[in-house]
């Protein structure tokens, strides 16, 4: 028998003090085991949101959000000022327009509903086609009479664009149902119609009808799974640009830098080249952030945690070998009287100590692996409740208005909202590395926690033996 | 192997003043010599056995065993010396509870520097020597009347062959029977294996069957007279 195989049988020597100090060990040692893989679940889906969000900015003309706000579109000189921007690998140009019942022969398959004609109650000019009389729901209410305004009409949306796939609700390709795509570059009067404008117009590929007086040719129809999108046409960006009258002139860029490490570079470039007032610069990795930074603080709360479960467990080591060791000061003296050296000695009550740890850190850890999946749900619950809480409160724009903001707007809108569904879906991740982690930190308390008691073994006097009590 | 002791002084410094334990103390014993010091409580038994046994260090004078002086000794050769040259008996017995008899003696033997393979059979050996059979030699000192501990105990001063073997009231706890009987066994050591013996007491009918008797009174020894 050694003093390592002493140590082991000396912490078994009282099985009810053992076993307690071991169970208080395992719920510190678990709770370590289920921080750590709570912030390791967590961080990889703050890396995965990070890396979905990819390297896509969002460049709009200041004040311009979808049919929105005012201001005037990007101009063909400040697009190419942004596509000849460092790091900006390609860019999508958009602009969007809407058709009334003047513009075209089709007719809207969106119903306007008392929101879209809410949104054209202040319009001076329209057309009253479609039958529909002013809502006397808000004629009454804002009191302000209808006489001399024309009736609401529902629209068509059209979107130019230099890539159809802008226009795609899951930052993919776009579905074409049927048909082939346009190339976006062209300006021929070729374009996809939506699902449902088809549908409502009887049109398939090979059809035609009329917009700014011409005739377009259906190269396909489009579905998305967003019926705002497929009430809509899409045609080629310098088609809609010159039947519009507004040559060069984009309401949204989609840029796309050349590593994800650039955005904020890009961002602030674009920002800096053309001025902050002129236009508005977003990136996804930057509403990945805002979405993630819930995920964030729980990350440091985990921190927090493993750090103060780590103290704890270190200073119930710590007091419970200081209390063995002043219950056994006589026996440290008989073992130094007949021979053993002071390491000995040490060697054999930190081997004491180390097997209460390593015991109350195998249950530990098997009982952080089984408990770490409720507990980082509960702290994703917790926090992203409380975020949503806060986002109802304030109206946060990612909540509402997207019908309002046009595609992009919409998509981005959708992007947010599946973020959050994500950061809702953190699982905990027990890896090799958090096991490890979990072990290393185990062997950390036992010494940190042996270290007062073995000065205090070295301090004791052998002739302790010959005191009597 | 002697042991002679010079001038040797041990004083506590108390709030008080100064207490001296030991004050200006000179004796020898000789190899295989039996002898008790007997002293009332108090009067400075056990810190004089303790400067012996290099347990404490004096505050003045020598102790020479074998020409070496051990009150100069570094912290580590005096633990070598403790465990190859000096044997201990206590008046508690001080054996390590959650160890067997057997596993008691085997500690002695490991930091006399035994290999482990031989511990076993040497510690049942000194066992057998004390009148401790192989079942008592496996039971924990819990489980062991009071002169069986002592028996183990004296097992255990006795593992490493030492040169003396010094005892803090070997009989104090024991009753008369039993204390005789111990003492014998101390006794016949000191003759079969010219084993020093050192034996601290105050039983005075103890103390008349060694071979010579000091009086420690207020820190000063005197040889006792018969």
């Amino acid at each position: 028998m050694n003093a390592i195989t002493r140590g082991i049988q000396g912490a078994i020597r009282s099985p009810i003090r053992a076993g307690a100090i071991i169970i208080m060990l395992a719920i510190s040692i678990g709770l370590i085991v289920a921080m750590l893989a709570a912030k390791a679940g967590v961080e990889n889906k703050i890396n995965s949101v990070k890396q979905s969000a990819a390297t896509t900015i969002t460049v709009r003309p200041a004040g311009v959000m979808g049919f929105g706000g005012g201001g005037n579109p990007l101009t063909a000189d400040q697009v190419a000022k942004i596509s000849k921007t460092t790091h900006v690998a390609s860019t999508v140009s958009t602009l969007t327009d809407q058709l009334g019942t003047d513009d075209t022969n089709l007719t809207p398959s969106l119903e306007l509903g008392s929101f879209g004609r809410r949104l054209q109650r202040f319009e001076s000019s329209g057309s009253s086609s479609s039958g529909e009389s002013a809502p006397q729901l808000f004629s009454s209410s804002d009191g302000e009479s209808n006489a001399n305004r024309p009736a609401p009409t529902p629209r068509t949306t059209v979107t130019g664009t230099t890539d159809v796939n802008s226009v795609a609700q899951n930052g993919g390709s776009l579905t074409v149902s049927s048909g082939g795509a346009i190339d976006g570059n062209a300006s021929d009067y070729q374009a996809l119609v939506g699902k449902d404008l088809a549908s409502k117009n009887n049109l398939s590929v090979g059809s035609t009808f009329t917009a700014y007086g011409q005739t377009f040719t259906v190269k396909g129809i489009f579905t998305t799974d967003n019926t705002f999108q497929d009430s809509g046409i899409i045609v080629p960006l310098a088609t809609l640009q010159n039947l519009t009258s507004q040559a060069g002139a984009v309401t949204e860029m989609a840029v796309n830098a050349d590593s994800s490490d650039n955005v904020g570079t890009v961002v602030s470039s674009i920002k800096s080249a053309l001025g902050s007032d002129t236009v508005d610069v977003s990136s996804e990795q930057q509403r990945a952030e805002a979405s993630v930074s819930s995920l964030s603080s729980i990350s440091n709360l985990a921190t927090t945690g493993v750090v103060g479960a780590t103290i704890a467990a270190a200073v119930i080591v710590l007091l419970t070998m200081t209390m063995i060791v002043r219950e056994r000061k006589r026996e440290i003296g008989v073992i130094k009287a007949i021979g053993g050296t002071n390491v000995k000695v040490i060697v054999q009550f930190m081997t004491e100590a180390l097997t209460l740890t390593v015991v109350g850190g195998i249950i530990g850890i098997i009982f952080g692996i089984a408990v770490s999946g409720s507990i980082t749900q509960g702290l994703v619950d917790s926090q992203t409740g409380n975020n949503t809480n806060t986002a109802q409160r304030t109206g946060s724009p990612e909540g509402g208005m997207r019908v309002a903001r046009g595609d992009f707007a919409q998509r981005f809108g959708q992007f947010g909202s599946s973020a959050q569904r994500g950061v809702e879906a953190v699982t905990s991740s027990v890896t090799p590395s958090t096991i490890g982690i979990g072990i290393g930190l185990t062997l950390l308390i036992a010494i940190v926690g042996s270290a007062l008691p073995a000065w205090l073994i070295a301090r004791i006097r052998p002739a302790e033996v010959l005191r009597t009590e | 192997m002697s042991i002679e002791v010079e001038n040797l002084t041990k004083t506590f410094h108390a709030p008080g003043g100064d207490v001296h334990a030991l004050d200006n103390i000179n004796f020898k014993v000789k190899t295989g010599q039996f002898v008790s010091i007997i002293g009332k409580s108090g009067s400075g038994k056990s810190t004089l056995l303790a400067q012996l046994g290099a347990l404490d260090n004096p505050s003045a004078g020598k102790i020479i065993v074998d020409g070496e002086d051990i009150t100069k000794l570094s912290g580590h050769k005096q633990t070598v010396y403790r465990s190859r040259k000096i044997g201990f008996v206590f008046q508690q017995y001080n054996l390590i509870p959650n160890l067997t008899a057997i596993q008691n003696v085997m500690l002695a033997l490991e930091f006399g520097g035994m290999p482990a393979g031989k511990r076993k059979a040497r510690a049942l050996e000194l066992l057998a020597a004390v009148g401790i059979d192989e079942d008592q030699a496996r039971r924990r000192p819990a489980r062991l009347s009071g002169g069986q501990q002592q028996r183990v105990s004296i097992a255990r001063a006795l593992a490493n062959q030492p040169a003396f073997i010094l005892a803090d009231e070997p009989t104090g706890n024991l009753d008369s029977d039993t204390g005789q009987s111990v003492f014998k066994l101390l006794h016949d050591l000191s003759r079969t294996h010219n084993t020093t013996i050192i034996v601290v007491t105050h039983d005075l009918d103890i103390a008349g069957k060694t071979d010579h008797t000091y009086q420690l009174k207020d820190g000063a020894l005197t040889s006792h007279k018969r």
